[in-house]
């Protein structure tokens, strides 16, 4: 969303040195975001996880589809993750899938949320015959099968790329956040200060963006992270069956091929465990970033 | 004449038909005037009060016309009531407790209302510190979140925030039902040290409570089941009121020092009627001990002695 900027609040702005030396808002904030365990845990696991797949993939001097060492090794000093059954090196699979992953989990989960949250405040906030419409299609979305459209969708398109594959992701994500959404803002505009600044005659954009939605920045985050995680399990299931972008890796087709080459059966733990840890870490990583983040910026739930 | 209403209707839709809220009221309020607006829940004094401001989706305009400084104010018209909101009619509303964004610091959220109205904070903010320092606040409170102001506070930073533009008019809706006593007096106070200093022109004070209010107005007006009962100035109201209703409302007010083996509370038997289907002529009619035939027919809101207007066939 076009969340307001933190404008020079002209409250506190020069001119007037004398006014007991109040702190900056944004300095403020960094206060208590640098107490918060939650967030510096989170955030911590999301960015190490955003390093190595940004900043290793180039230092590789294989592809992750090369094949050039013994078969099945297990983790070692010099394949660090261990080895397929092709011979091919799990850390630099892990390294490329993990970028992908952040590709498809902002992309496709951006696309939905931005999509999700529009619908939903404009339904949310404006109702009567808008927000019929907005919820037909809405549901009209919700209810198509969307796993067999992405098949279809997967199938038929020529060059299908990673970008390609959020894209579709992202367009049939959004409905679940679009009724999220609009039932938070459907209470929230409801309230008290909404009504006021409803009186005092401010513009519906302005409600939205300055009362409504920052009173649930929480919660769009969190459906941003719920987007963002359900668009790398989509992507997983359509690399699991064969139908993920034809160029690249993803943890998602790692775990794939592991179960389809039999990883369980030979007890290849670390063909498939760490794909698993790694979608699950990122995902949880930033759940847990979320609750920090509500603390840092809700005045109620601050501790000193 | 600062704000003039006349033959103002507004019903609220429904299924079963048209619940005839506001049944056309007519009344002047002068420069620097202000009117204690009371009667008992239903009777229409929000109704009245919303419509000057913003009708909600129920509430639907039939018709009459709100002239305000010589302007039509076009309540029916919601895109075009913004030019009036807060900078012309203002209102103060009941829940001050709660009509902050508690997101925002309360002084990045009146940068934001004042510029999203098209004015400019910096041309204001000196005028905003005097009058924060007039209701006994600190500048500082700028930059405090509601949630660390208590309860009177937050009333008087709302009572600043509302009048800020110099409204000609300002509705203060039940504005001191929520607070303790000491408290309703200092915030009564303020709405009329706000007249006196100008801040607004004038002002509509919406209560139930006749005794606070009569410390306040210069006038009060009364309805009841949708109509005007009565409107005179307060002292008159108090001490020779003419309308049936009136008298025995007043009666219903406890006194204090007074014991209930001396004087029994009377209150007022029955219950106001349903305004679907209102009955035909005087509404308080079922209610009224000295009702006759006549009543039958809507008695006229008319002036019996200047200015004092009554409807009622026996006030004379």
């Amino acid at each position: 969303m076009t969340a307001a900027q933190p404008l020079p609040d002209p409250t506190t702005a020069p001119e007037e040195p004398a006014a007991a030396a109040p702190e900056a808002p944004r300095r403020e904030a960094l206060y208590f975001a640098l107490r918060n365990p939650k967030l510096i845990v989170g955030l911590t696991i999301v960015l190490l996880f955003l390093l190595v797949g940004l900043v290793v993939p180039p230092f590789l001097e294989h592809g992750p589809g090369d094949r050039y060492a013994p078969p099945l090794l297990p983790p070692s000093g010099e394949h660090w993750f261990g080895t397929t059954q092709f011979g091919q090196d799990l850390f630099t699979q892990f390294a490329y899938g993990v970028r992908a992953t952040f590709l498809v989990g902002l992309l496709g989960g951006g696309i939905a949320a931005v999509i999700g949250m529009t619908i939903g405040f404009v339904a949310g906030y404006k109702g009567g015959w808008i927000d019929e419409v907005l919820n037909m299609l809405t549901n009209v979305v919700l209810v198509l099968p969307t796993l067999a459209a992405l098949f279809i969708i997967a199938a038929y398109v020529d060059s299908y790329s990673v970008a390609t594959q959020s894209f579709f992701i992202g367009m049939t994500s959004w409905p679940w956040a679009a009724r999220a959404v609009r039932s938070q803002a459907l209470s929230l505009s409801s309230r008290d200060f909404v009504d006021l600044a409803r009186l005092s005659g401010v513009r519906p954009w302005k409600i939205i963006v300055r009362d409504i939605a920052p009173n649930m920045s929480s919660y769009l985050f969190m459906t941003f992270i719920l987007l963002f995680g359900g668009a790398v399990l989509a992507a997983a299931g359509l690399d699991f069956v064969g139908l993920g972008p034809s160029d690249g890796m993803s943890l998602g087709l790692i775990m794939h091929q592991a179960v389809k080459w039999g990883a369980l059966q030979l007890g290849v733990w670390w063909w498939f465990v760490p794909p698993g840890l790694g979608i699950t870490a990122i995902v949880g990583a930033m759940y847990i970033m979320n609750v920090g983040l509500d603390e840092v910026f809700n005045p109620k739930l601050r501790e000193m | 004449m600062t704000l003039e209403v006349s033959d103002l209707r507004v019903y609220y839709r429904t299924l079963r038909g048209d619940v005839r809220a506001l049944d056309g009221p007519t009344f002047t309020l002068a420069d620097g005037e202000i009117m204690g607006l009371a009667g008992e829940s239903g009777s229409g004094k929000s109704t009245l009060s919303k419509s000057l401001i913003r009708l909600d989706g129920r509430m639907r305009y039939i018709g009459g016309d709100v002239v305000l400084d010589g302007d039509t104010v076009p309540v029916w018209d919601d895109r075009a009531m913004n030019d009036f909101r807060y900078k012309r009619i203002s209102i103060i509303p009941q829940y001050a407790m709660s009509a902050m964004n508690p997101t925002r610091k309360i002084g990045r959220m009146i940068a934001e209302l004042l510029e999203s109205r098209g004015v400019r904070f910096r041309e204001i903010r000196d005028e905003l510190h005097r009058r924060l320092e007039l209701v006994g606040l600190e500048r500082d409170v700028l930059d405090r979140y509601p949630l660390e102001l208590s309860g009177g506070m937050k009333q008087r930073t709302v009572m600043v925030i509302s009048t800020l533009l110099n409204p000609s008019l300002l509705i203060a809706d039940e504005v001191t039902s929520a607070l303790d006593v000491s408290t309703q007096r200092a915030v009564a106070e303020t709405l009329v040290e706000f007249r006196d200093r100008e801040f607004v022109k004038s002002m509509i004070v919406v209560t139930h409570d006749i005794s606070l209010v009569y410390q306040i107005a210069d006038t009060i007006m009364v309805m009841y089941a949708g109509r005007l009962a009565e409107k005179a100035p307060a002292k008159t109201i108090i001490e020779m009121p003419r309308h049936p209703y009136t008298k025995m409302l007043l009666d219903s007010l406890p006194e204090v020092g007074v014991k209930y083996e001396d004087r029994r509370l009377s209150g007022i038997p029955g219950s106001p009627p349903g305004l679907l289907d209102p009955p035909q002529g005087c509404r308080f009619r079922d209610r009224c001990p000295l009702a006759d035939e006549q009543c039958l027919e809507q008695p006229p809101f008319v002036e019996v002695e200047s200015d004092h207007h009554v409807a009622c066939w026996k006030a004379e």
